[in-house]
């Protein structure tokens, strides 16, 4: 529903890549989303000049070595990414996890459900809202 | 060969249309099979909606690779009256006579004002309709070009209607998901908040952009959890819930039997949510007046859709347990229906019912649990008393086990410690029934054989169907500094003795269980203790604290108890429990445990029992 945009989606699944690009293609066909399966290379990929800035970084919070919330310390960390807007979801529902992640500076954090439809459905709303919003957020966050 | 072409061209078509998530996306297997028909220079097609705003012009002209696309909305009014029925219609019209008015293709016809403009209009769905259409030259089999439109059309629509019967197939595959994985997510905790923030983490953002969730107390109604989309905005919300004025009014005159409500455009006005220069003026005229609430206007921050807000309330089992808010940020065709609300409204409105439910359960147990144990235990200064009682898992039911330290004529003090087989009303009123006949017979100064022998023959002349299991000790202080310990059990696990120099030895007794067999006694032993002795007796919810690996705590308990050595009673009671607790990875029997350290005050020092004094029992 959005013409342009860039979503960077940082997740080592193949299935849940397949699934997000799924989901993006049908809810969101104009974005251009790029896939980022190693967290460690991140950060690198977020400060070459030469790479378009994202306007949302998807991030799973699940990954093996860096794991989603040291990256998103080491992202905020870094003044050049202190105002990307970064989505992080995860399956667990742990209230505990979410202060953490917000704590970190997660613009949002999302449940990741099992079901497809559902899955869509939730990415969509986070995606729709933050590509709307997207001004918004980082004046805010500014 | 012209026909073969076009028919392949009709074919990958079908199957674009089949893959398609959106109609435009069949534009490029539409427009140049189009062009390449004979006498075909331009290709034009248009989108509109309402239904004279015209969203979107493409056009695609001979010689060209690429379309020119027209995508800013505007209104036609003159072009209404080319809003087709429901099947589409083909014309031929000669661009000179069309009316720029209301053709807005005629722009693009000018350059071959000789040609004609044969064009299809047709209808997408209840809101929109659109036309496709060719500009020919003479050469045209004008026949021909009205033929492919037609069966392109004919495409389009079935492509049309196909994506907007998967897109309602989806969104019900969606609501019935979510509506089940709530009922999980829910279902999961019986803790209210807990229940309340996962009502609300599931919502967001599936349904809505934020939740508010409100439950319903006597004094009104009482704001408890809020979630948004954005964590900024999540901060906001619950300021608004917390404190917003028109909120808590609009709450508050919601009747019981009121359903979801959705309120947007004017009825936000002087609301929070409301649109972003009437929110910051109202917010502004609030504060200056000296009585704002303080609460950021939501909208005024983020607003791309108006905000628009509905409110369900929460019933269960016939009552209001409080209300859900949802606000949207979001086009009006992605707000949920009000069934689809009420639906989760309910489901939501049980778990909460449930955990609401279930606290003041667990509040009763506990409550009932304390009356079943002495509030206070006797302390002279020949004795140092304590006792420690965990709760298993307060989810379970009241536990069956039970202490008591009584004062007896003879200036000696009896222990007793014990468990009722099983959890609920009728282990707790055998609980109260064993404590109060043994605590009534040892102040008597009846021994310890004979006061579990009498609750035996209580317990089978009440035919009570359960067991238990007691320990009774009596300890008196004699004159040379010791004093007697004299133990019955009754199936129960044996007390133990830490000495002072750090020994730690069982107390062996053994006896039939209580309520079993008509006609028992129970045998005494009797051991000295000396000053700084310490008894402890205990159930086996502190024995049977079981560790991943399969082992026991009883395992380790002689040498856990030999390191506390030189602590006073309270110190040691409460450190065994929260050790056995610590150790156990399975097991959630209630841990009782009752300690007596002998100070070594010779008889006479201390005037028992009227000297009594009487503290509070650790629990």
């Amino acid at each position: 529903m959005n013409s342009d945009g860039l979503i960077l989606v940082v997740e080592d699944s193949e299935e849940d890549t397949e699934a997000i690009q799924r989901a993006l293609s049908r809810s969101h066909p104009s974005l251009h989303v790029e896939f980022a399966p190693r967290s460690h290379a991140v950060l690198d990929r977020l400060l070459d000049p030469a790479a378009p800035t994202p306007d949302l970084v998807l991030l799973d919070l699940n990954m093996p070595g860096v794991n989603g919330l040291t990256l998103l310390t080491n992202l905020r960390a870094n003044a050049a990414c202190a105002s990307l807007t970064v989505v992080v979801f995860t399956s667990s529902t742990s209230s505990a996890e979410e202060d953490a992640c917000y704590a970190a500076g997660a613009d949002s954090y999302i449940y990741k459900p099992v079901n497809f439809e559902l899955f869509q459905t939730v990415l969509r709303g986070a995606v729709d809202f933050w590509m709307t919003h997207r001004a918004d957020g980082r004046r805010a966050a500014g | 060969m012209v026909d073969d072409t076009w028919s392949s061209a009709l074919h990958r078509l079908w199957q674009a249309a089949s893959r398609a998530e959106e109609v435009s996306a069949l534009a490029d297997d539409v427009y140049a099979p189009l062009l390449a028909t004979p006498g075909v220079h331009l290709v034009v097609g248009t989108r509109w909606e309402d239904p004279q705003i015209l969203r979107y012009m493409r056009a695609l002209r001979a010689g060209s690779d690429s379309p020119v696309i027209t995508a800013t909305a505007r209104s036609v009014p003159e072009a209404a009256v080319r809003e087709p029925g429901d099947e589409p219609v083909v014309t031929r019209i000669p661009v000179a006579g069309l009316d720029d008015a209301g053709w807005p293709e005629a722009e693009l016809l000018r350059r071959t004002p000789e040609a004609t403009f044969v064009v299809c209009t047709f209808r997408l769905d209840h809101r929109g309709w659109a036309s496709l259409g060719v500009g020919v030259d003479a050469s045209a089999d004008v026949a021909a070009v009205e033929g492919r439109l037609a069966q392109a059309v004919d495409v389009i629509v079935a492509c049309h209607t196909g994506i907007i019967q998967r897109g309602r197939e989806a969104r019900r595959g969606a609501d019935d998901a979510l509506l089940a994985e709530a009922s999980l997510q829910m279902d999961s905790s019986l803790d209210v908040e807990e229940t309340l923030r996962r009502v609300a983490r599931i919502a967001v953002p599936a349904v809505a952009d934020g939740a508010l969730v409100h439950l319903l107390r006597s004094e009104g109604p009482e704001f408890v959890s809020a979630t948004h989309v954005a964590v900024r905005q999540q901060r906001a919300l619950e300021e608004i819930g917390r404190e917003n004025l028109w909120l808590a009014a609009l709450l508050a005159r919601r009747s019981e039997d009121e359903d979801t409500v959705f309120l947007s455009g004017p009825e936000l006005d002087g609301s929070p949510f409301a649109d972003t220069a009437e929110a910051t003026e109202a917010t502004e005229a609030t504060e200056a007046d000296g009585d704002g609430d303080g609460a950021r206007p939501v909208a005024a921050e983020a607003d791309r859709h108006s905000t628009v807000i509905s409110i369900s309330t929460l019933r269960a089992r016939g009552r209001v347990v409080g209300s859900i808010t949802f606000v949207y940020q979001r086009p009006e065709a992605r707000l949920p229906g009000s069934a689809f609300l009420r639906s989760l409204a309910t489901r939501a409105a049980l778990s909460i019912d449930n955990a609401l439910l279930y606290e003041l359960r667990r509040h009763a147990v506990l409550s009932l649990q304390e009356h079943l144990l002495p509030s206070q235990l006797p302390v002279t200064d020949q004795w140092d008393l304590s006792a420690s009682y965990e709760v298993g898992d307060p989810m379970l039911d009241v536990g069956g086990d039970f202490y008591d330290a009584v004062p007896r004529p003879d200036g000696s003090i009896a222990l007793l410690i014990g468990d009722v087989c099983g959890r609920g009303a009728e282990a707790a009123a055998l609980t109260g029934l064993a404590r109060h006949t043994l605590r009534t017979l040892l102040e008597q100064g009846t021994d310890p054989g004979t006061a579990l022998s009498r609750l035996n023959r209580a317990l089978r002349q009440e035919r009570a169907s359960r067991f238990l299991t007691a320990v009774v000790a009596t300890l008196a202080p004699q004159a040379d500094g010791t004093a007697l310990l004299t133990t019955c059990s009754a199936g129960h696990p044996s007390p133990l003795v830490l000495r002072s120099d750090g020994t730690v030895s069982e107390v062996l007794t053994g006896g039939l269980l209580l309520g079993v067999l008509d006609d028992v006694s129970y045998e005494s032993h009797e051991e000295r203790i000396g000053p700084d002795d310490t008894v402890v007796l205990f159930t086996d919810g502190l024995t049977e604290s079981r560790e991943a690996g399969g082992a026991f705590f009883e395992s380790i308990l002689p040498v856990r108890l030999a390191a506390l050595r030189g602590f006073d009673a309270a110190h040691i009671a409460e450190s065994l429990t929260q050790q056995a607790k610590a150790y156990r990875a399975s097991g959630q029997d209630d841990i009782a445990l009752l300690v007596a350290r002998w100070t070594g005050v010779p008889p006479g020092a201390d005037l028992l029992p009227h000297p009594l004094q009487l503290v509070k029992a650790a629990r």
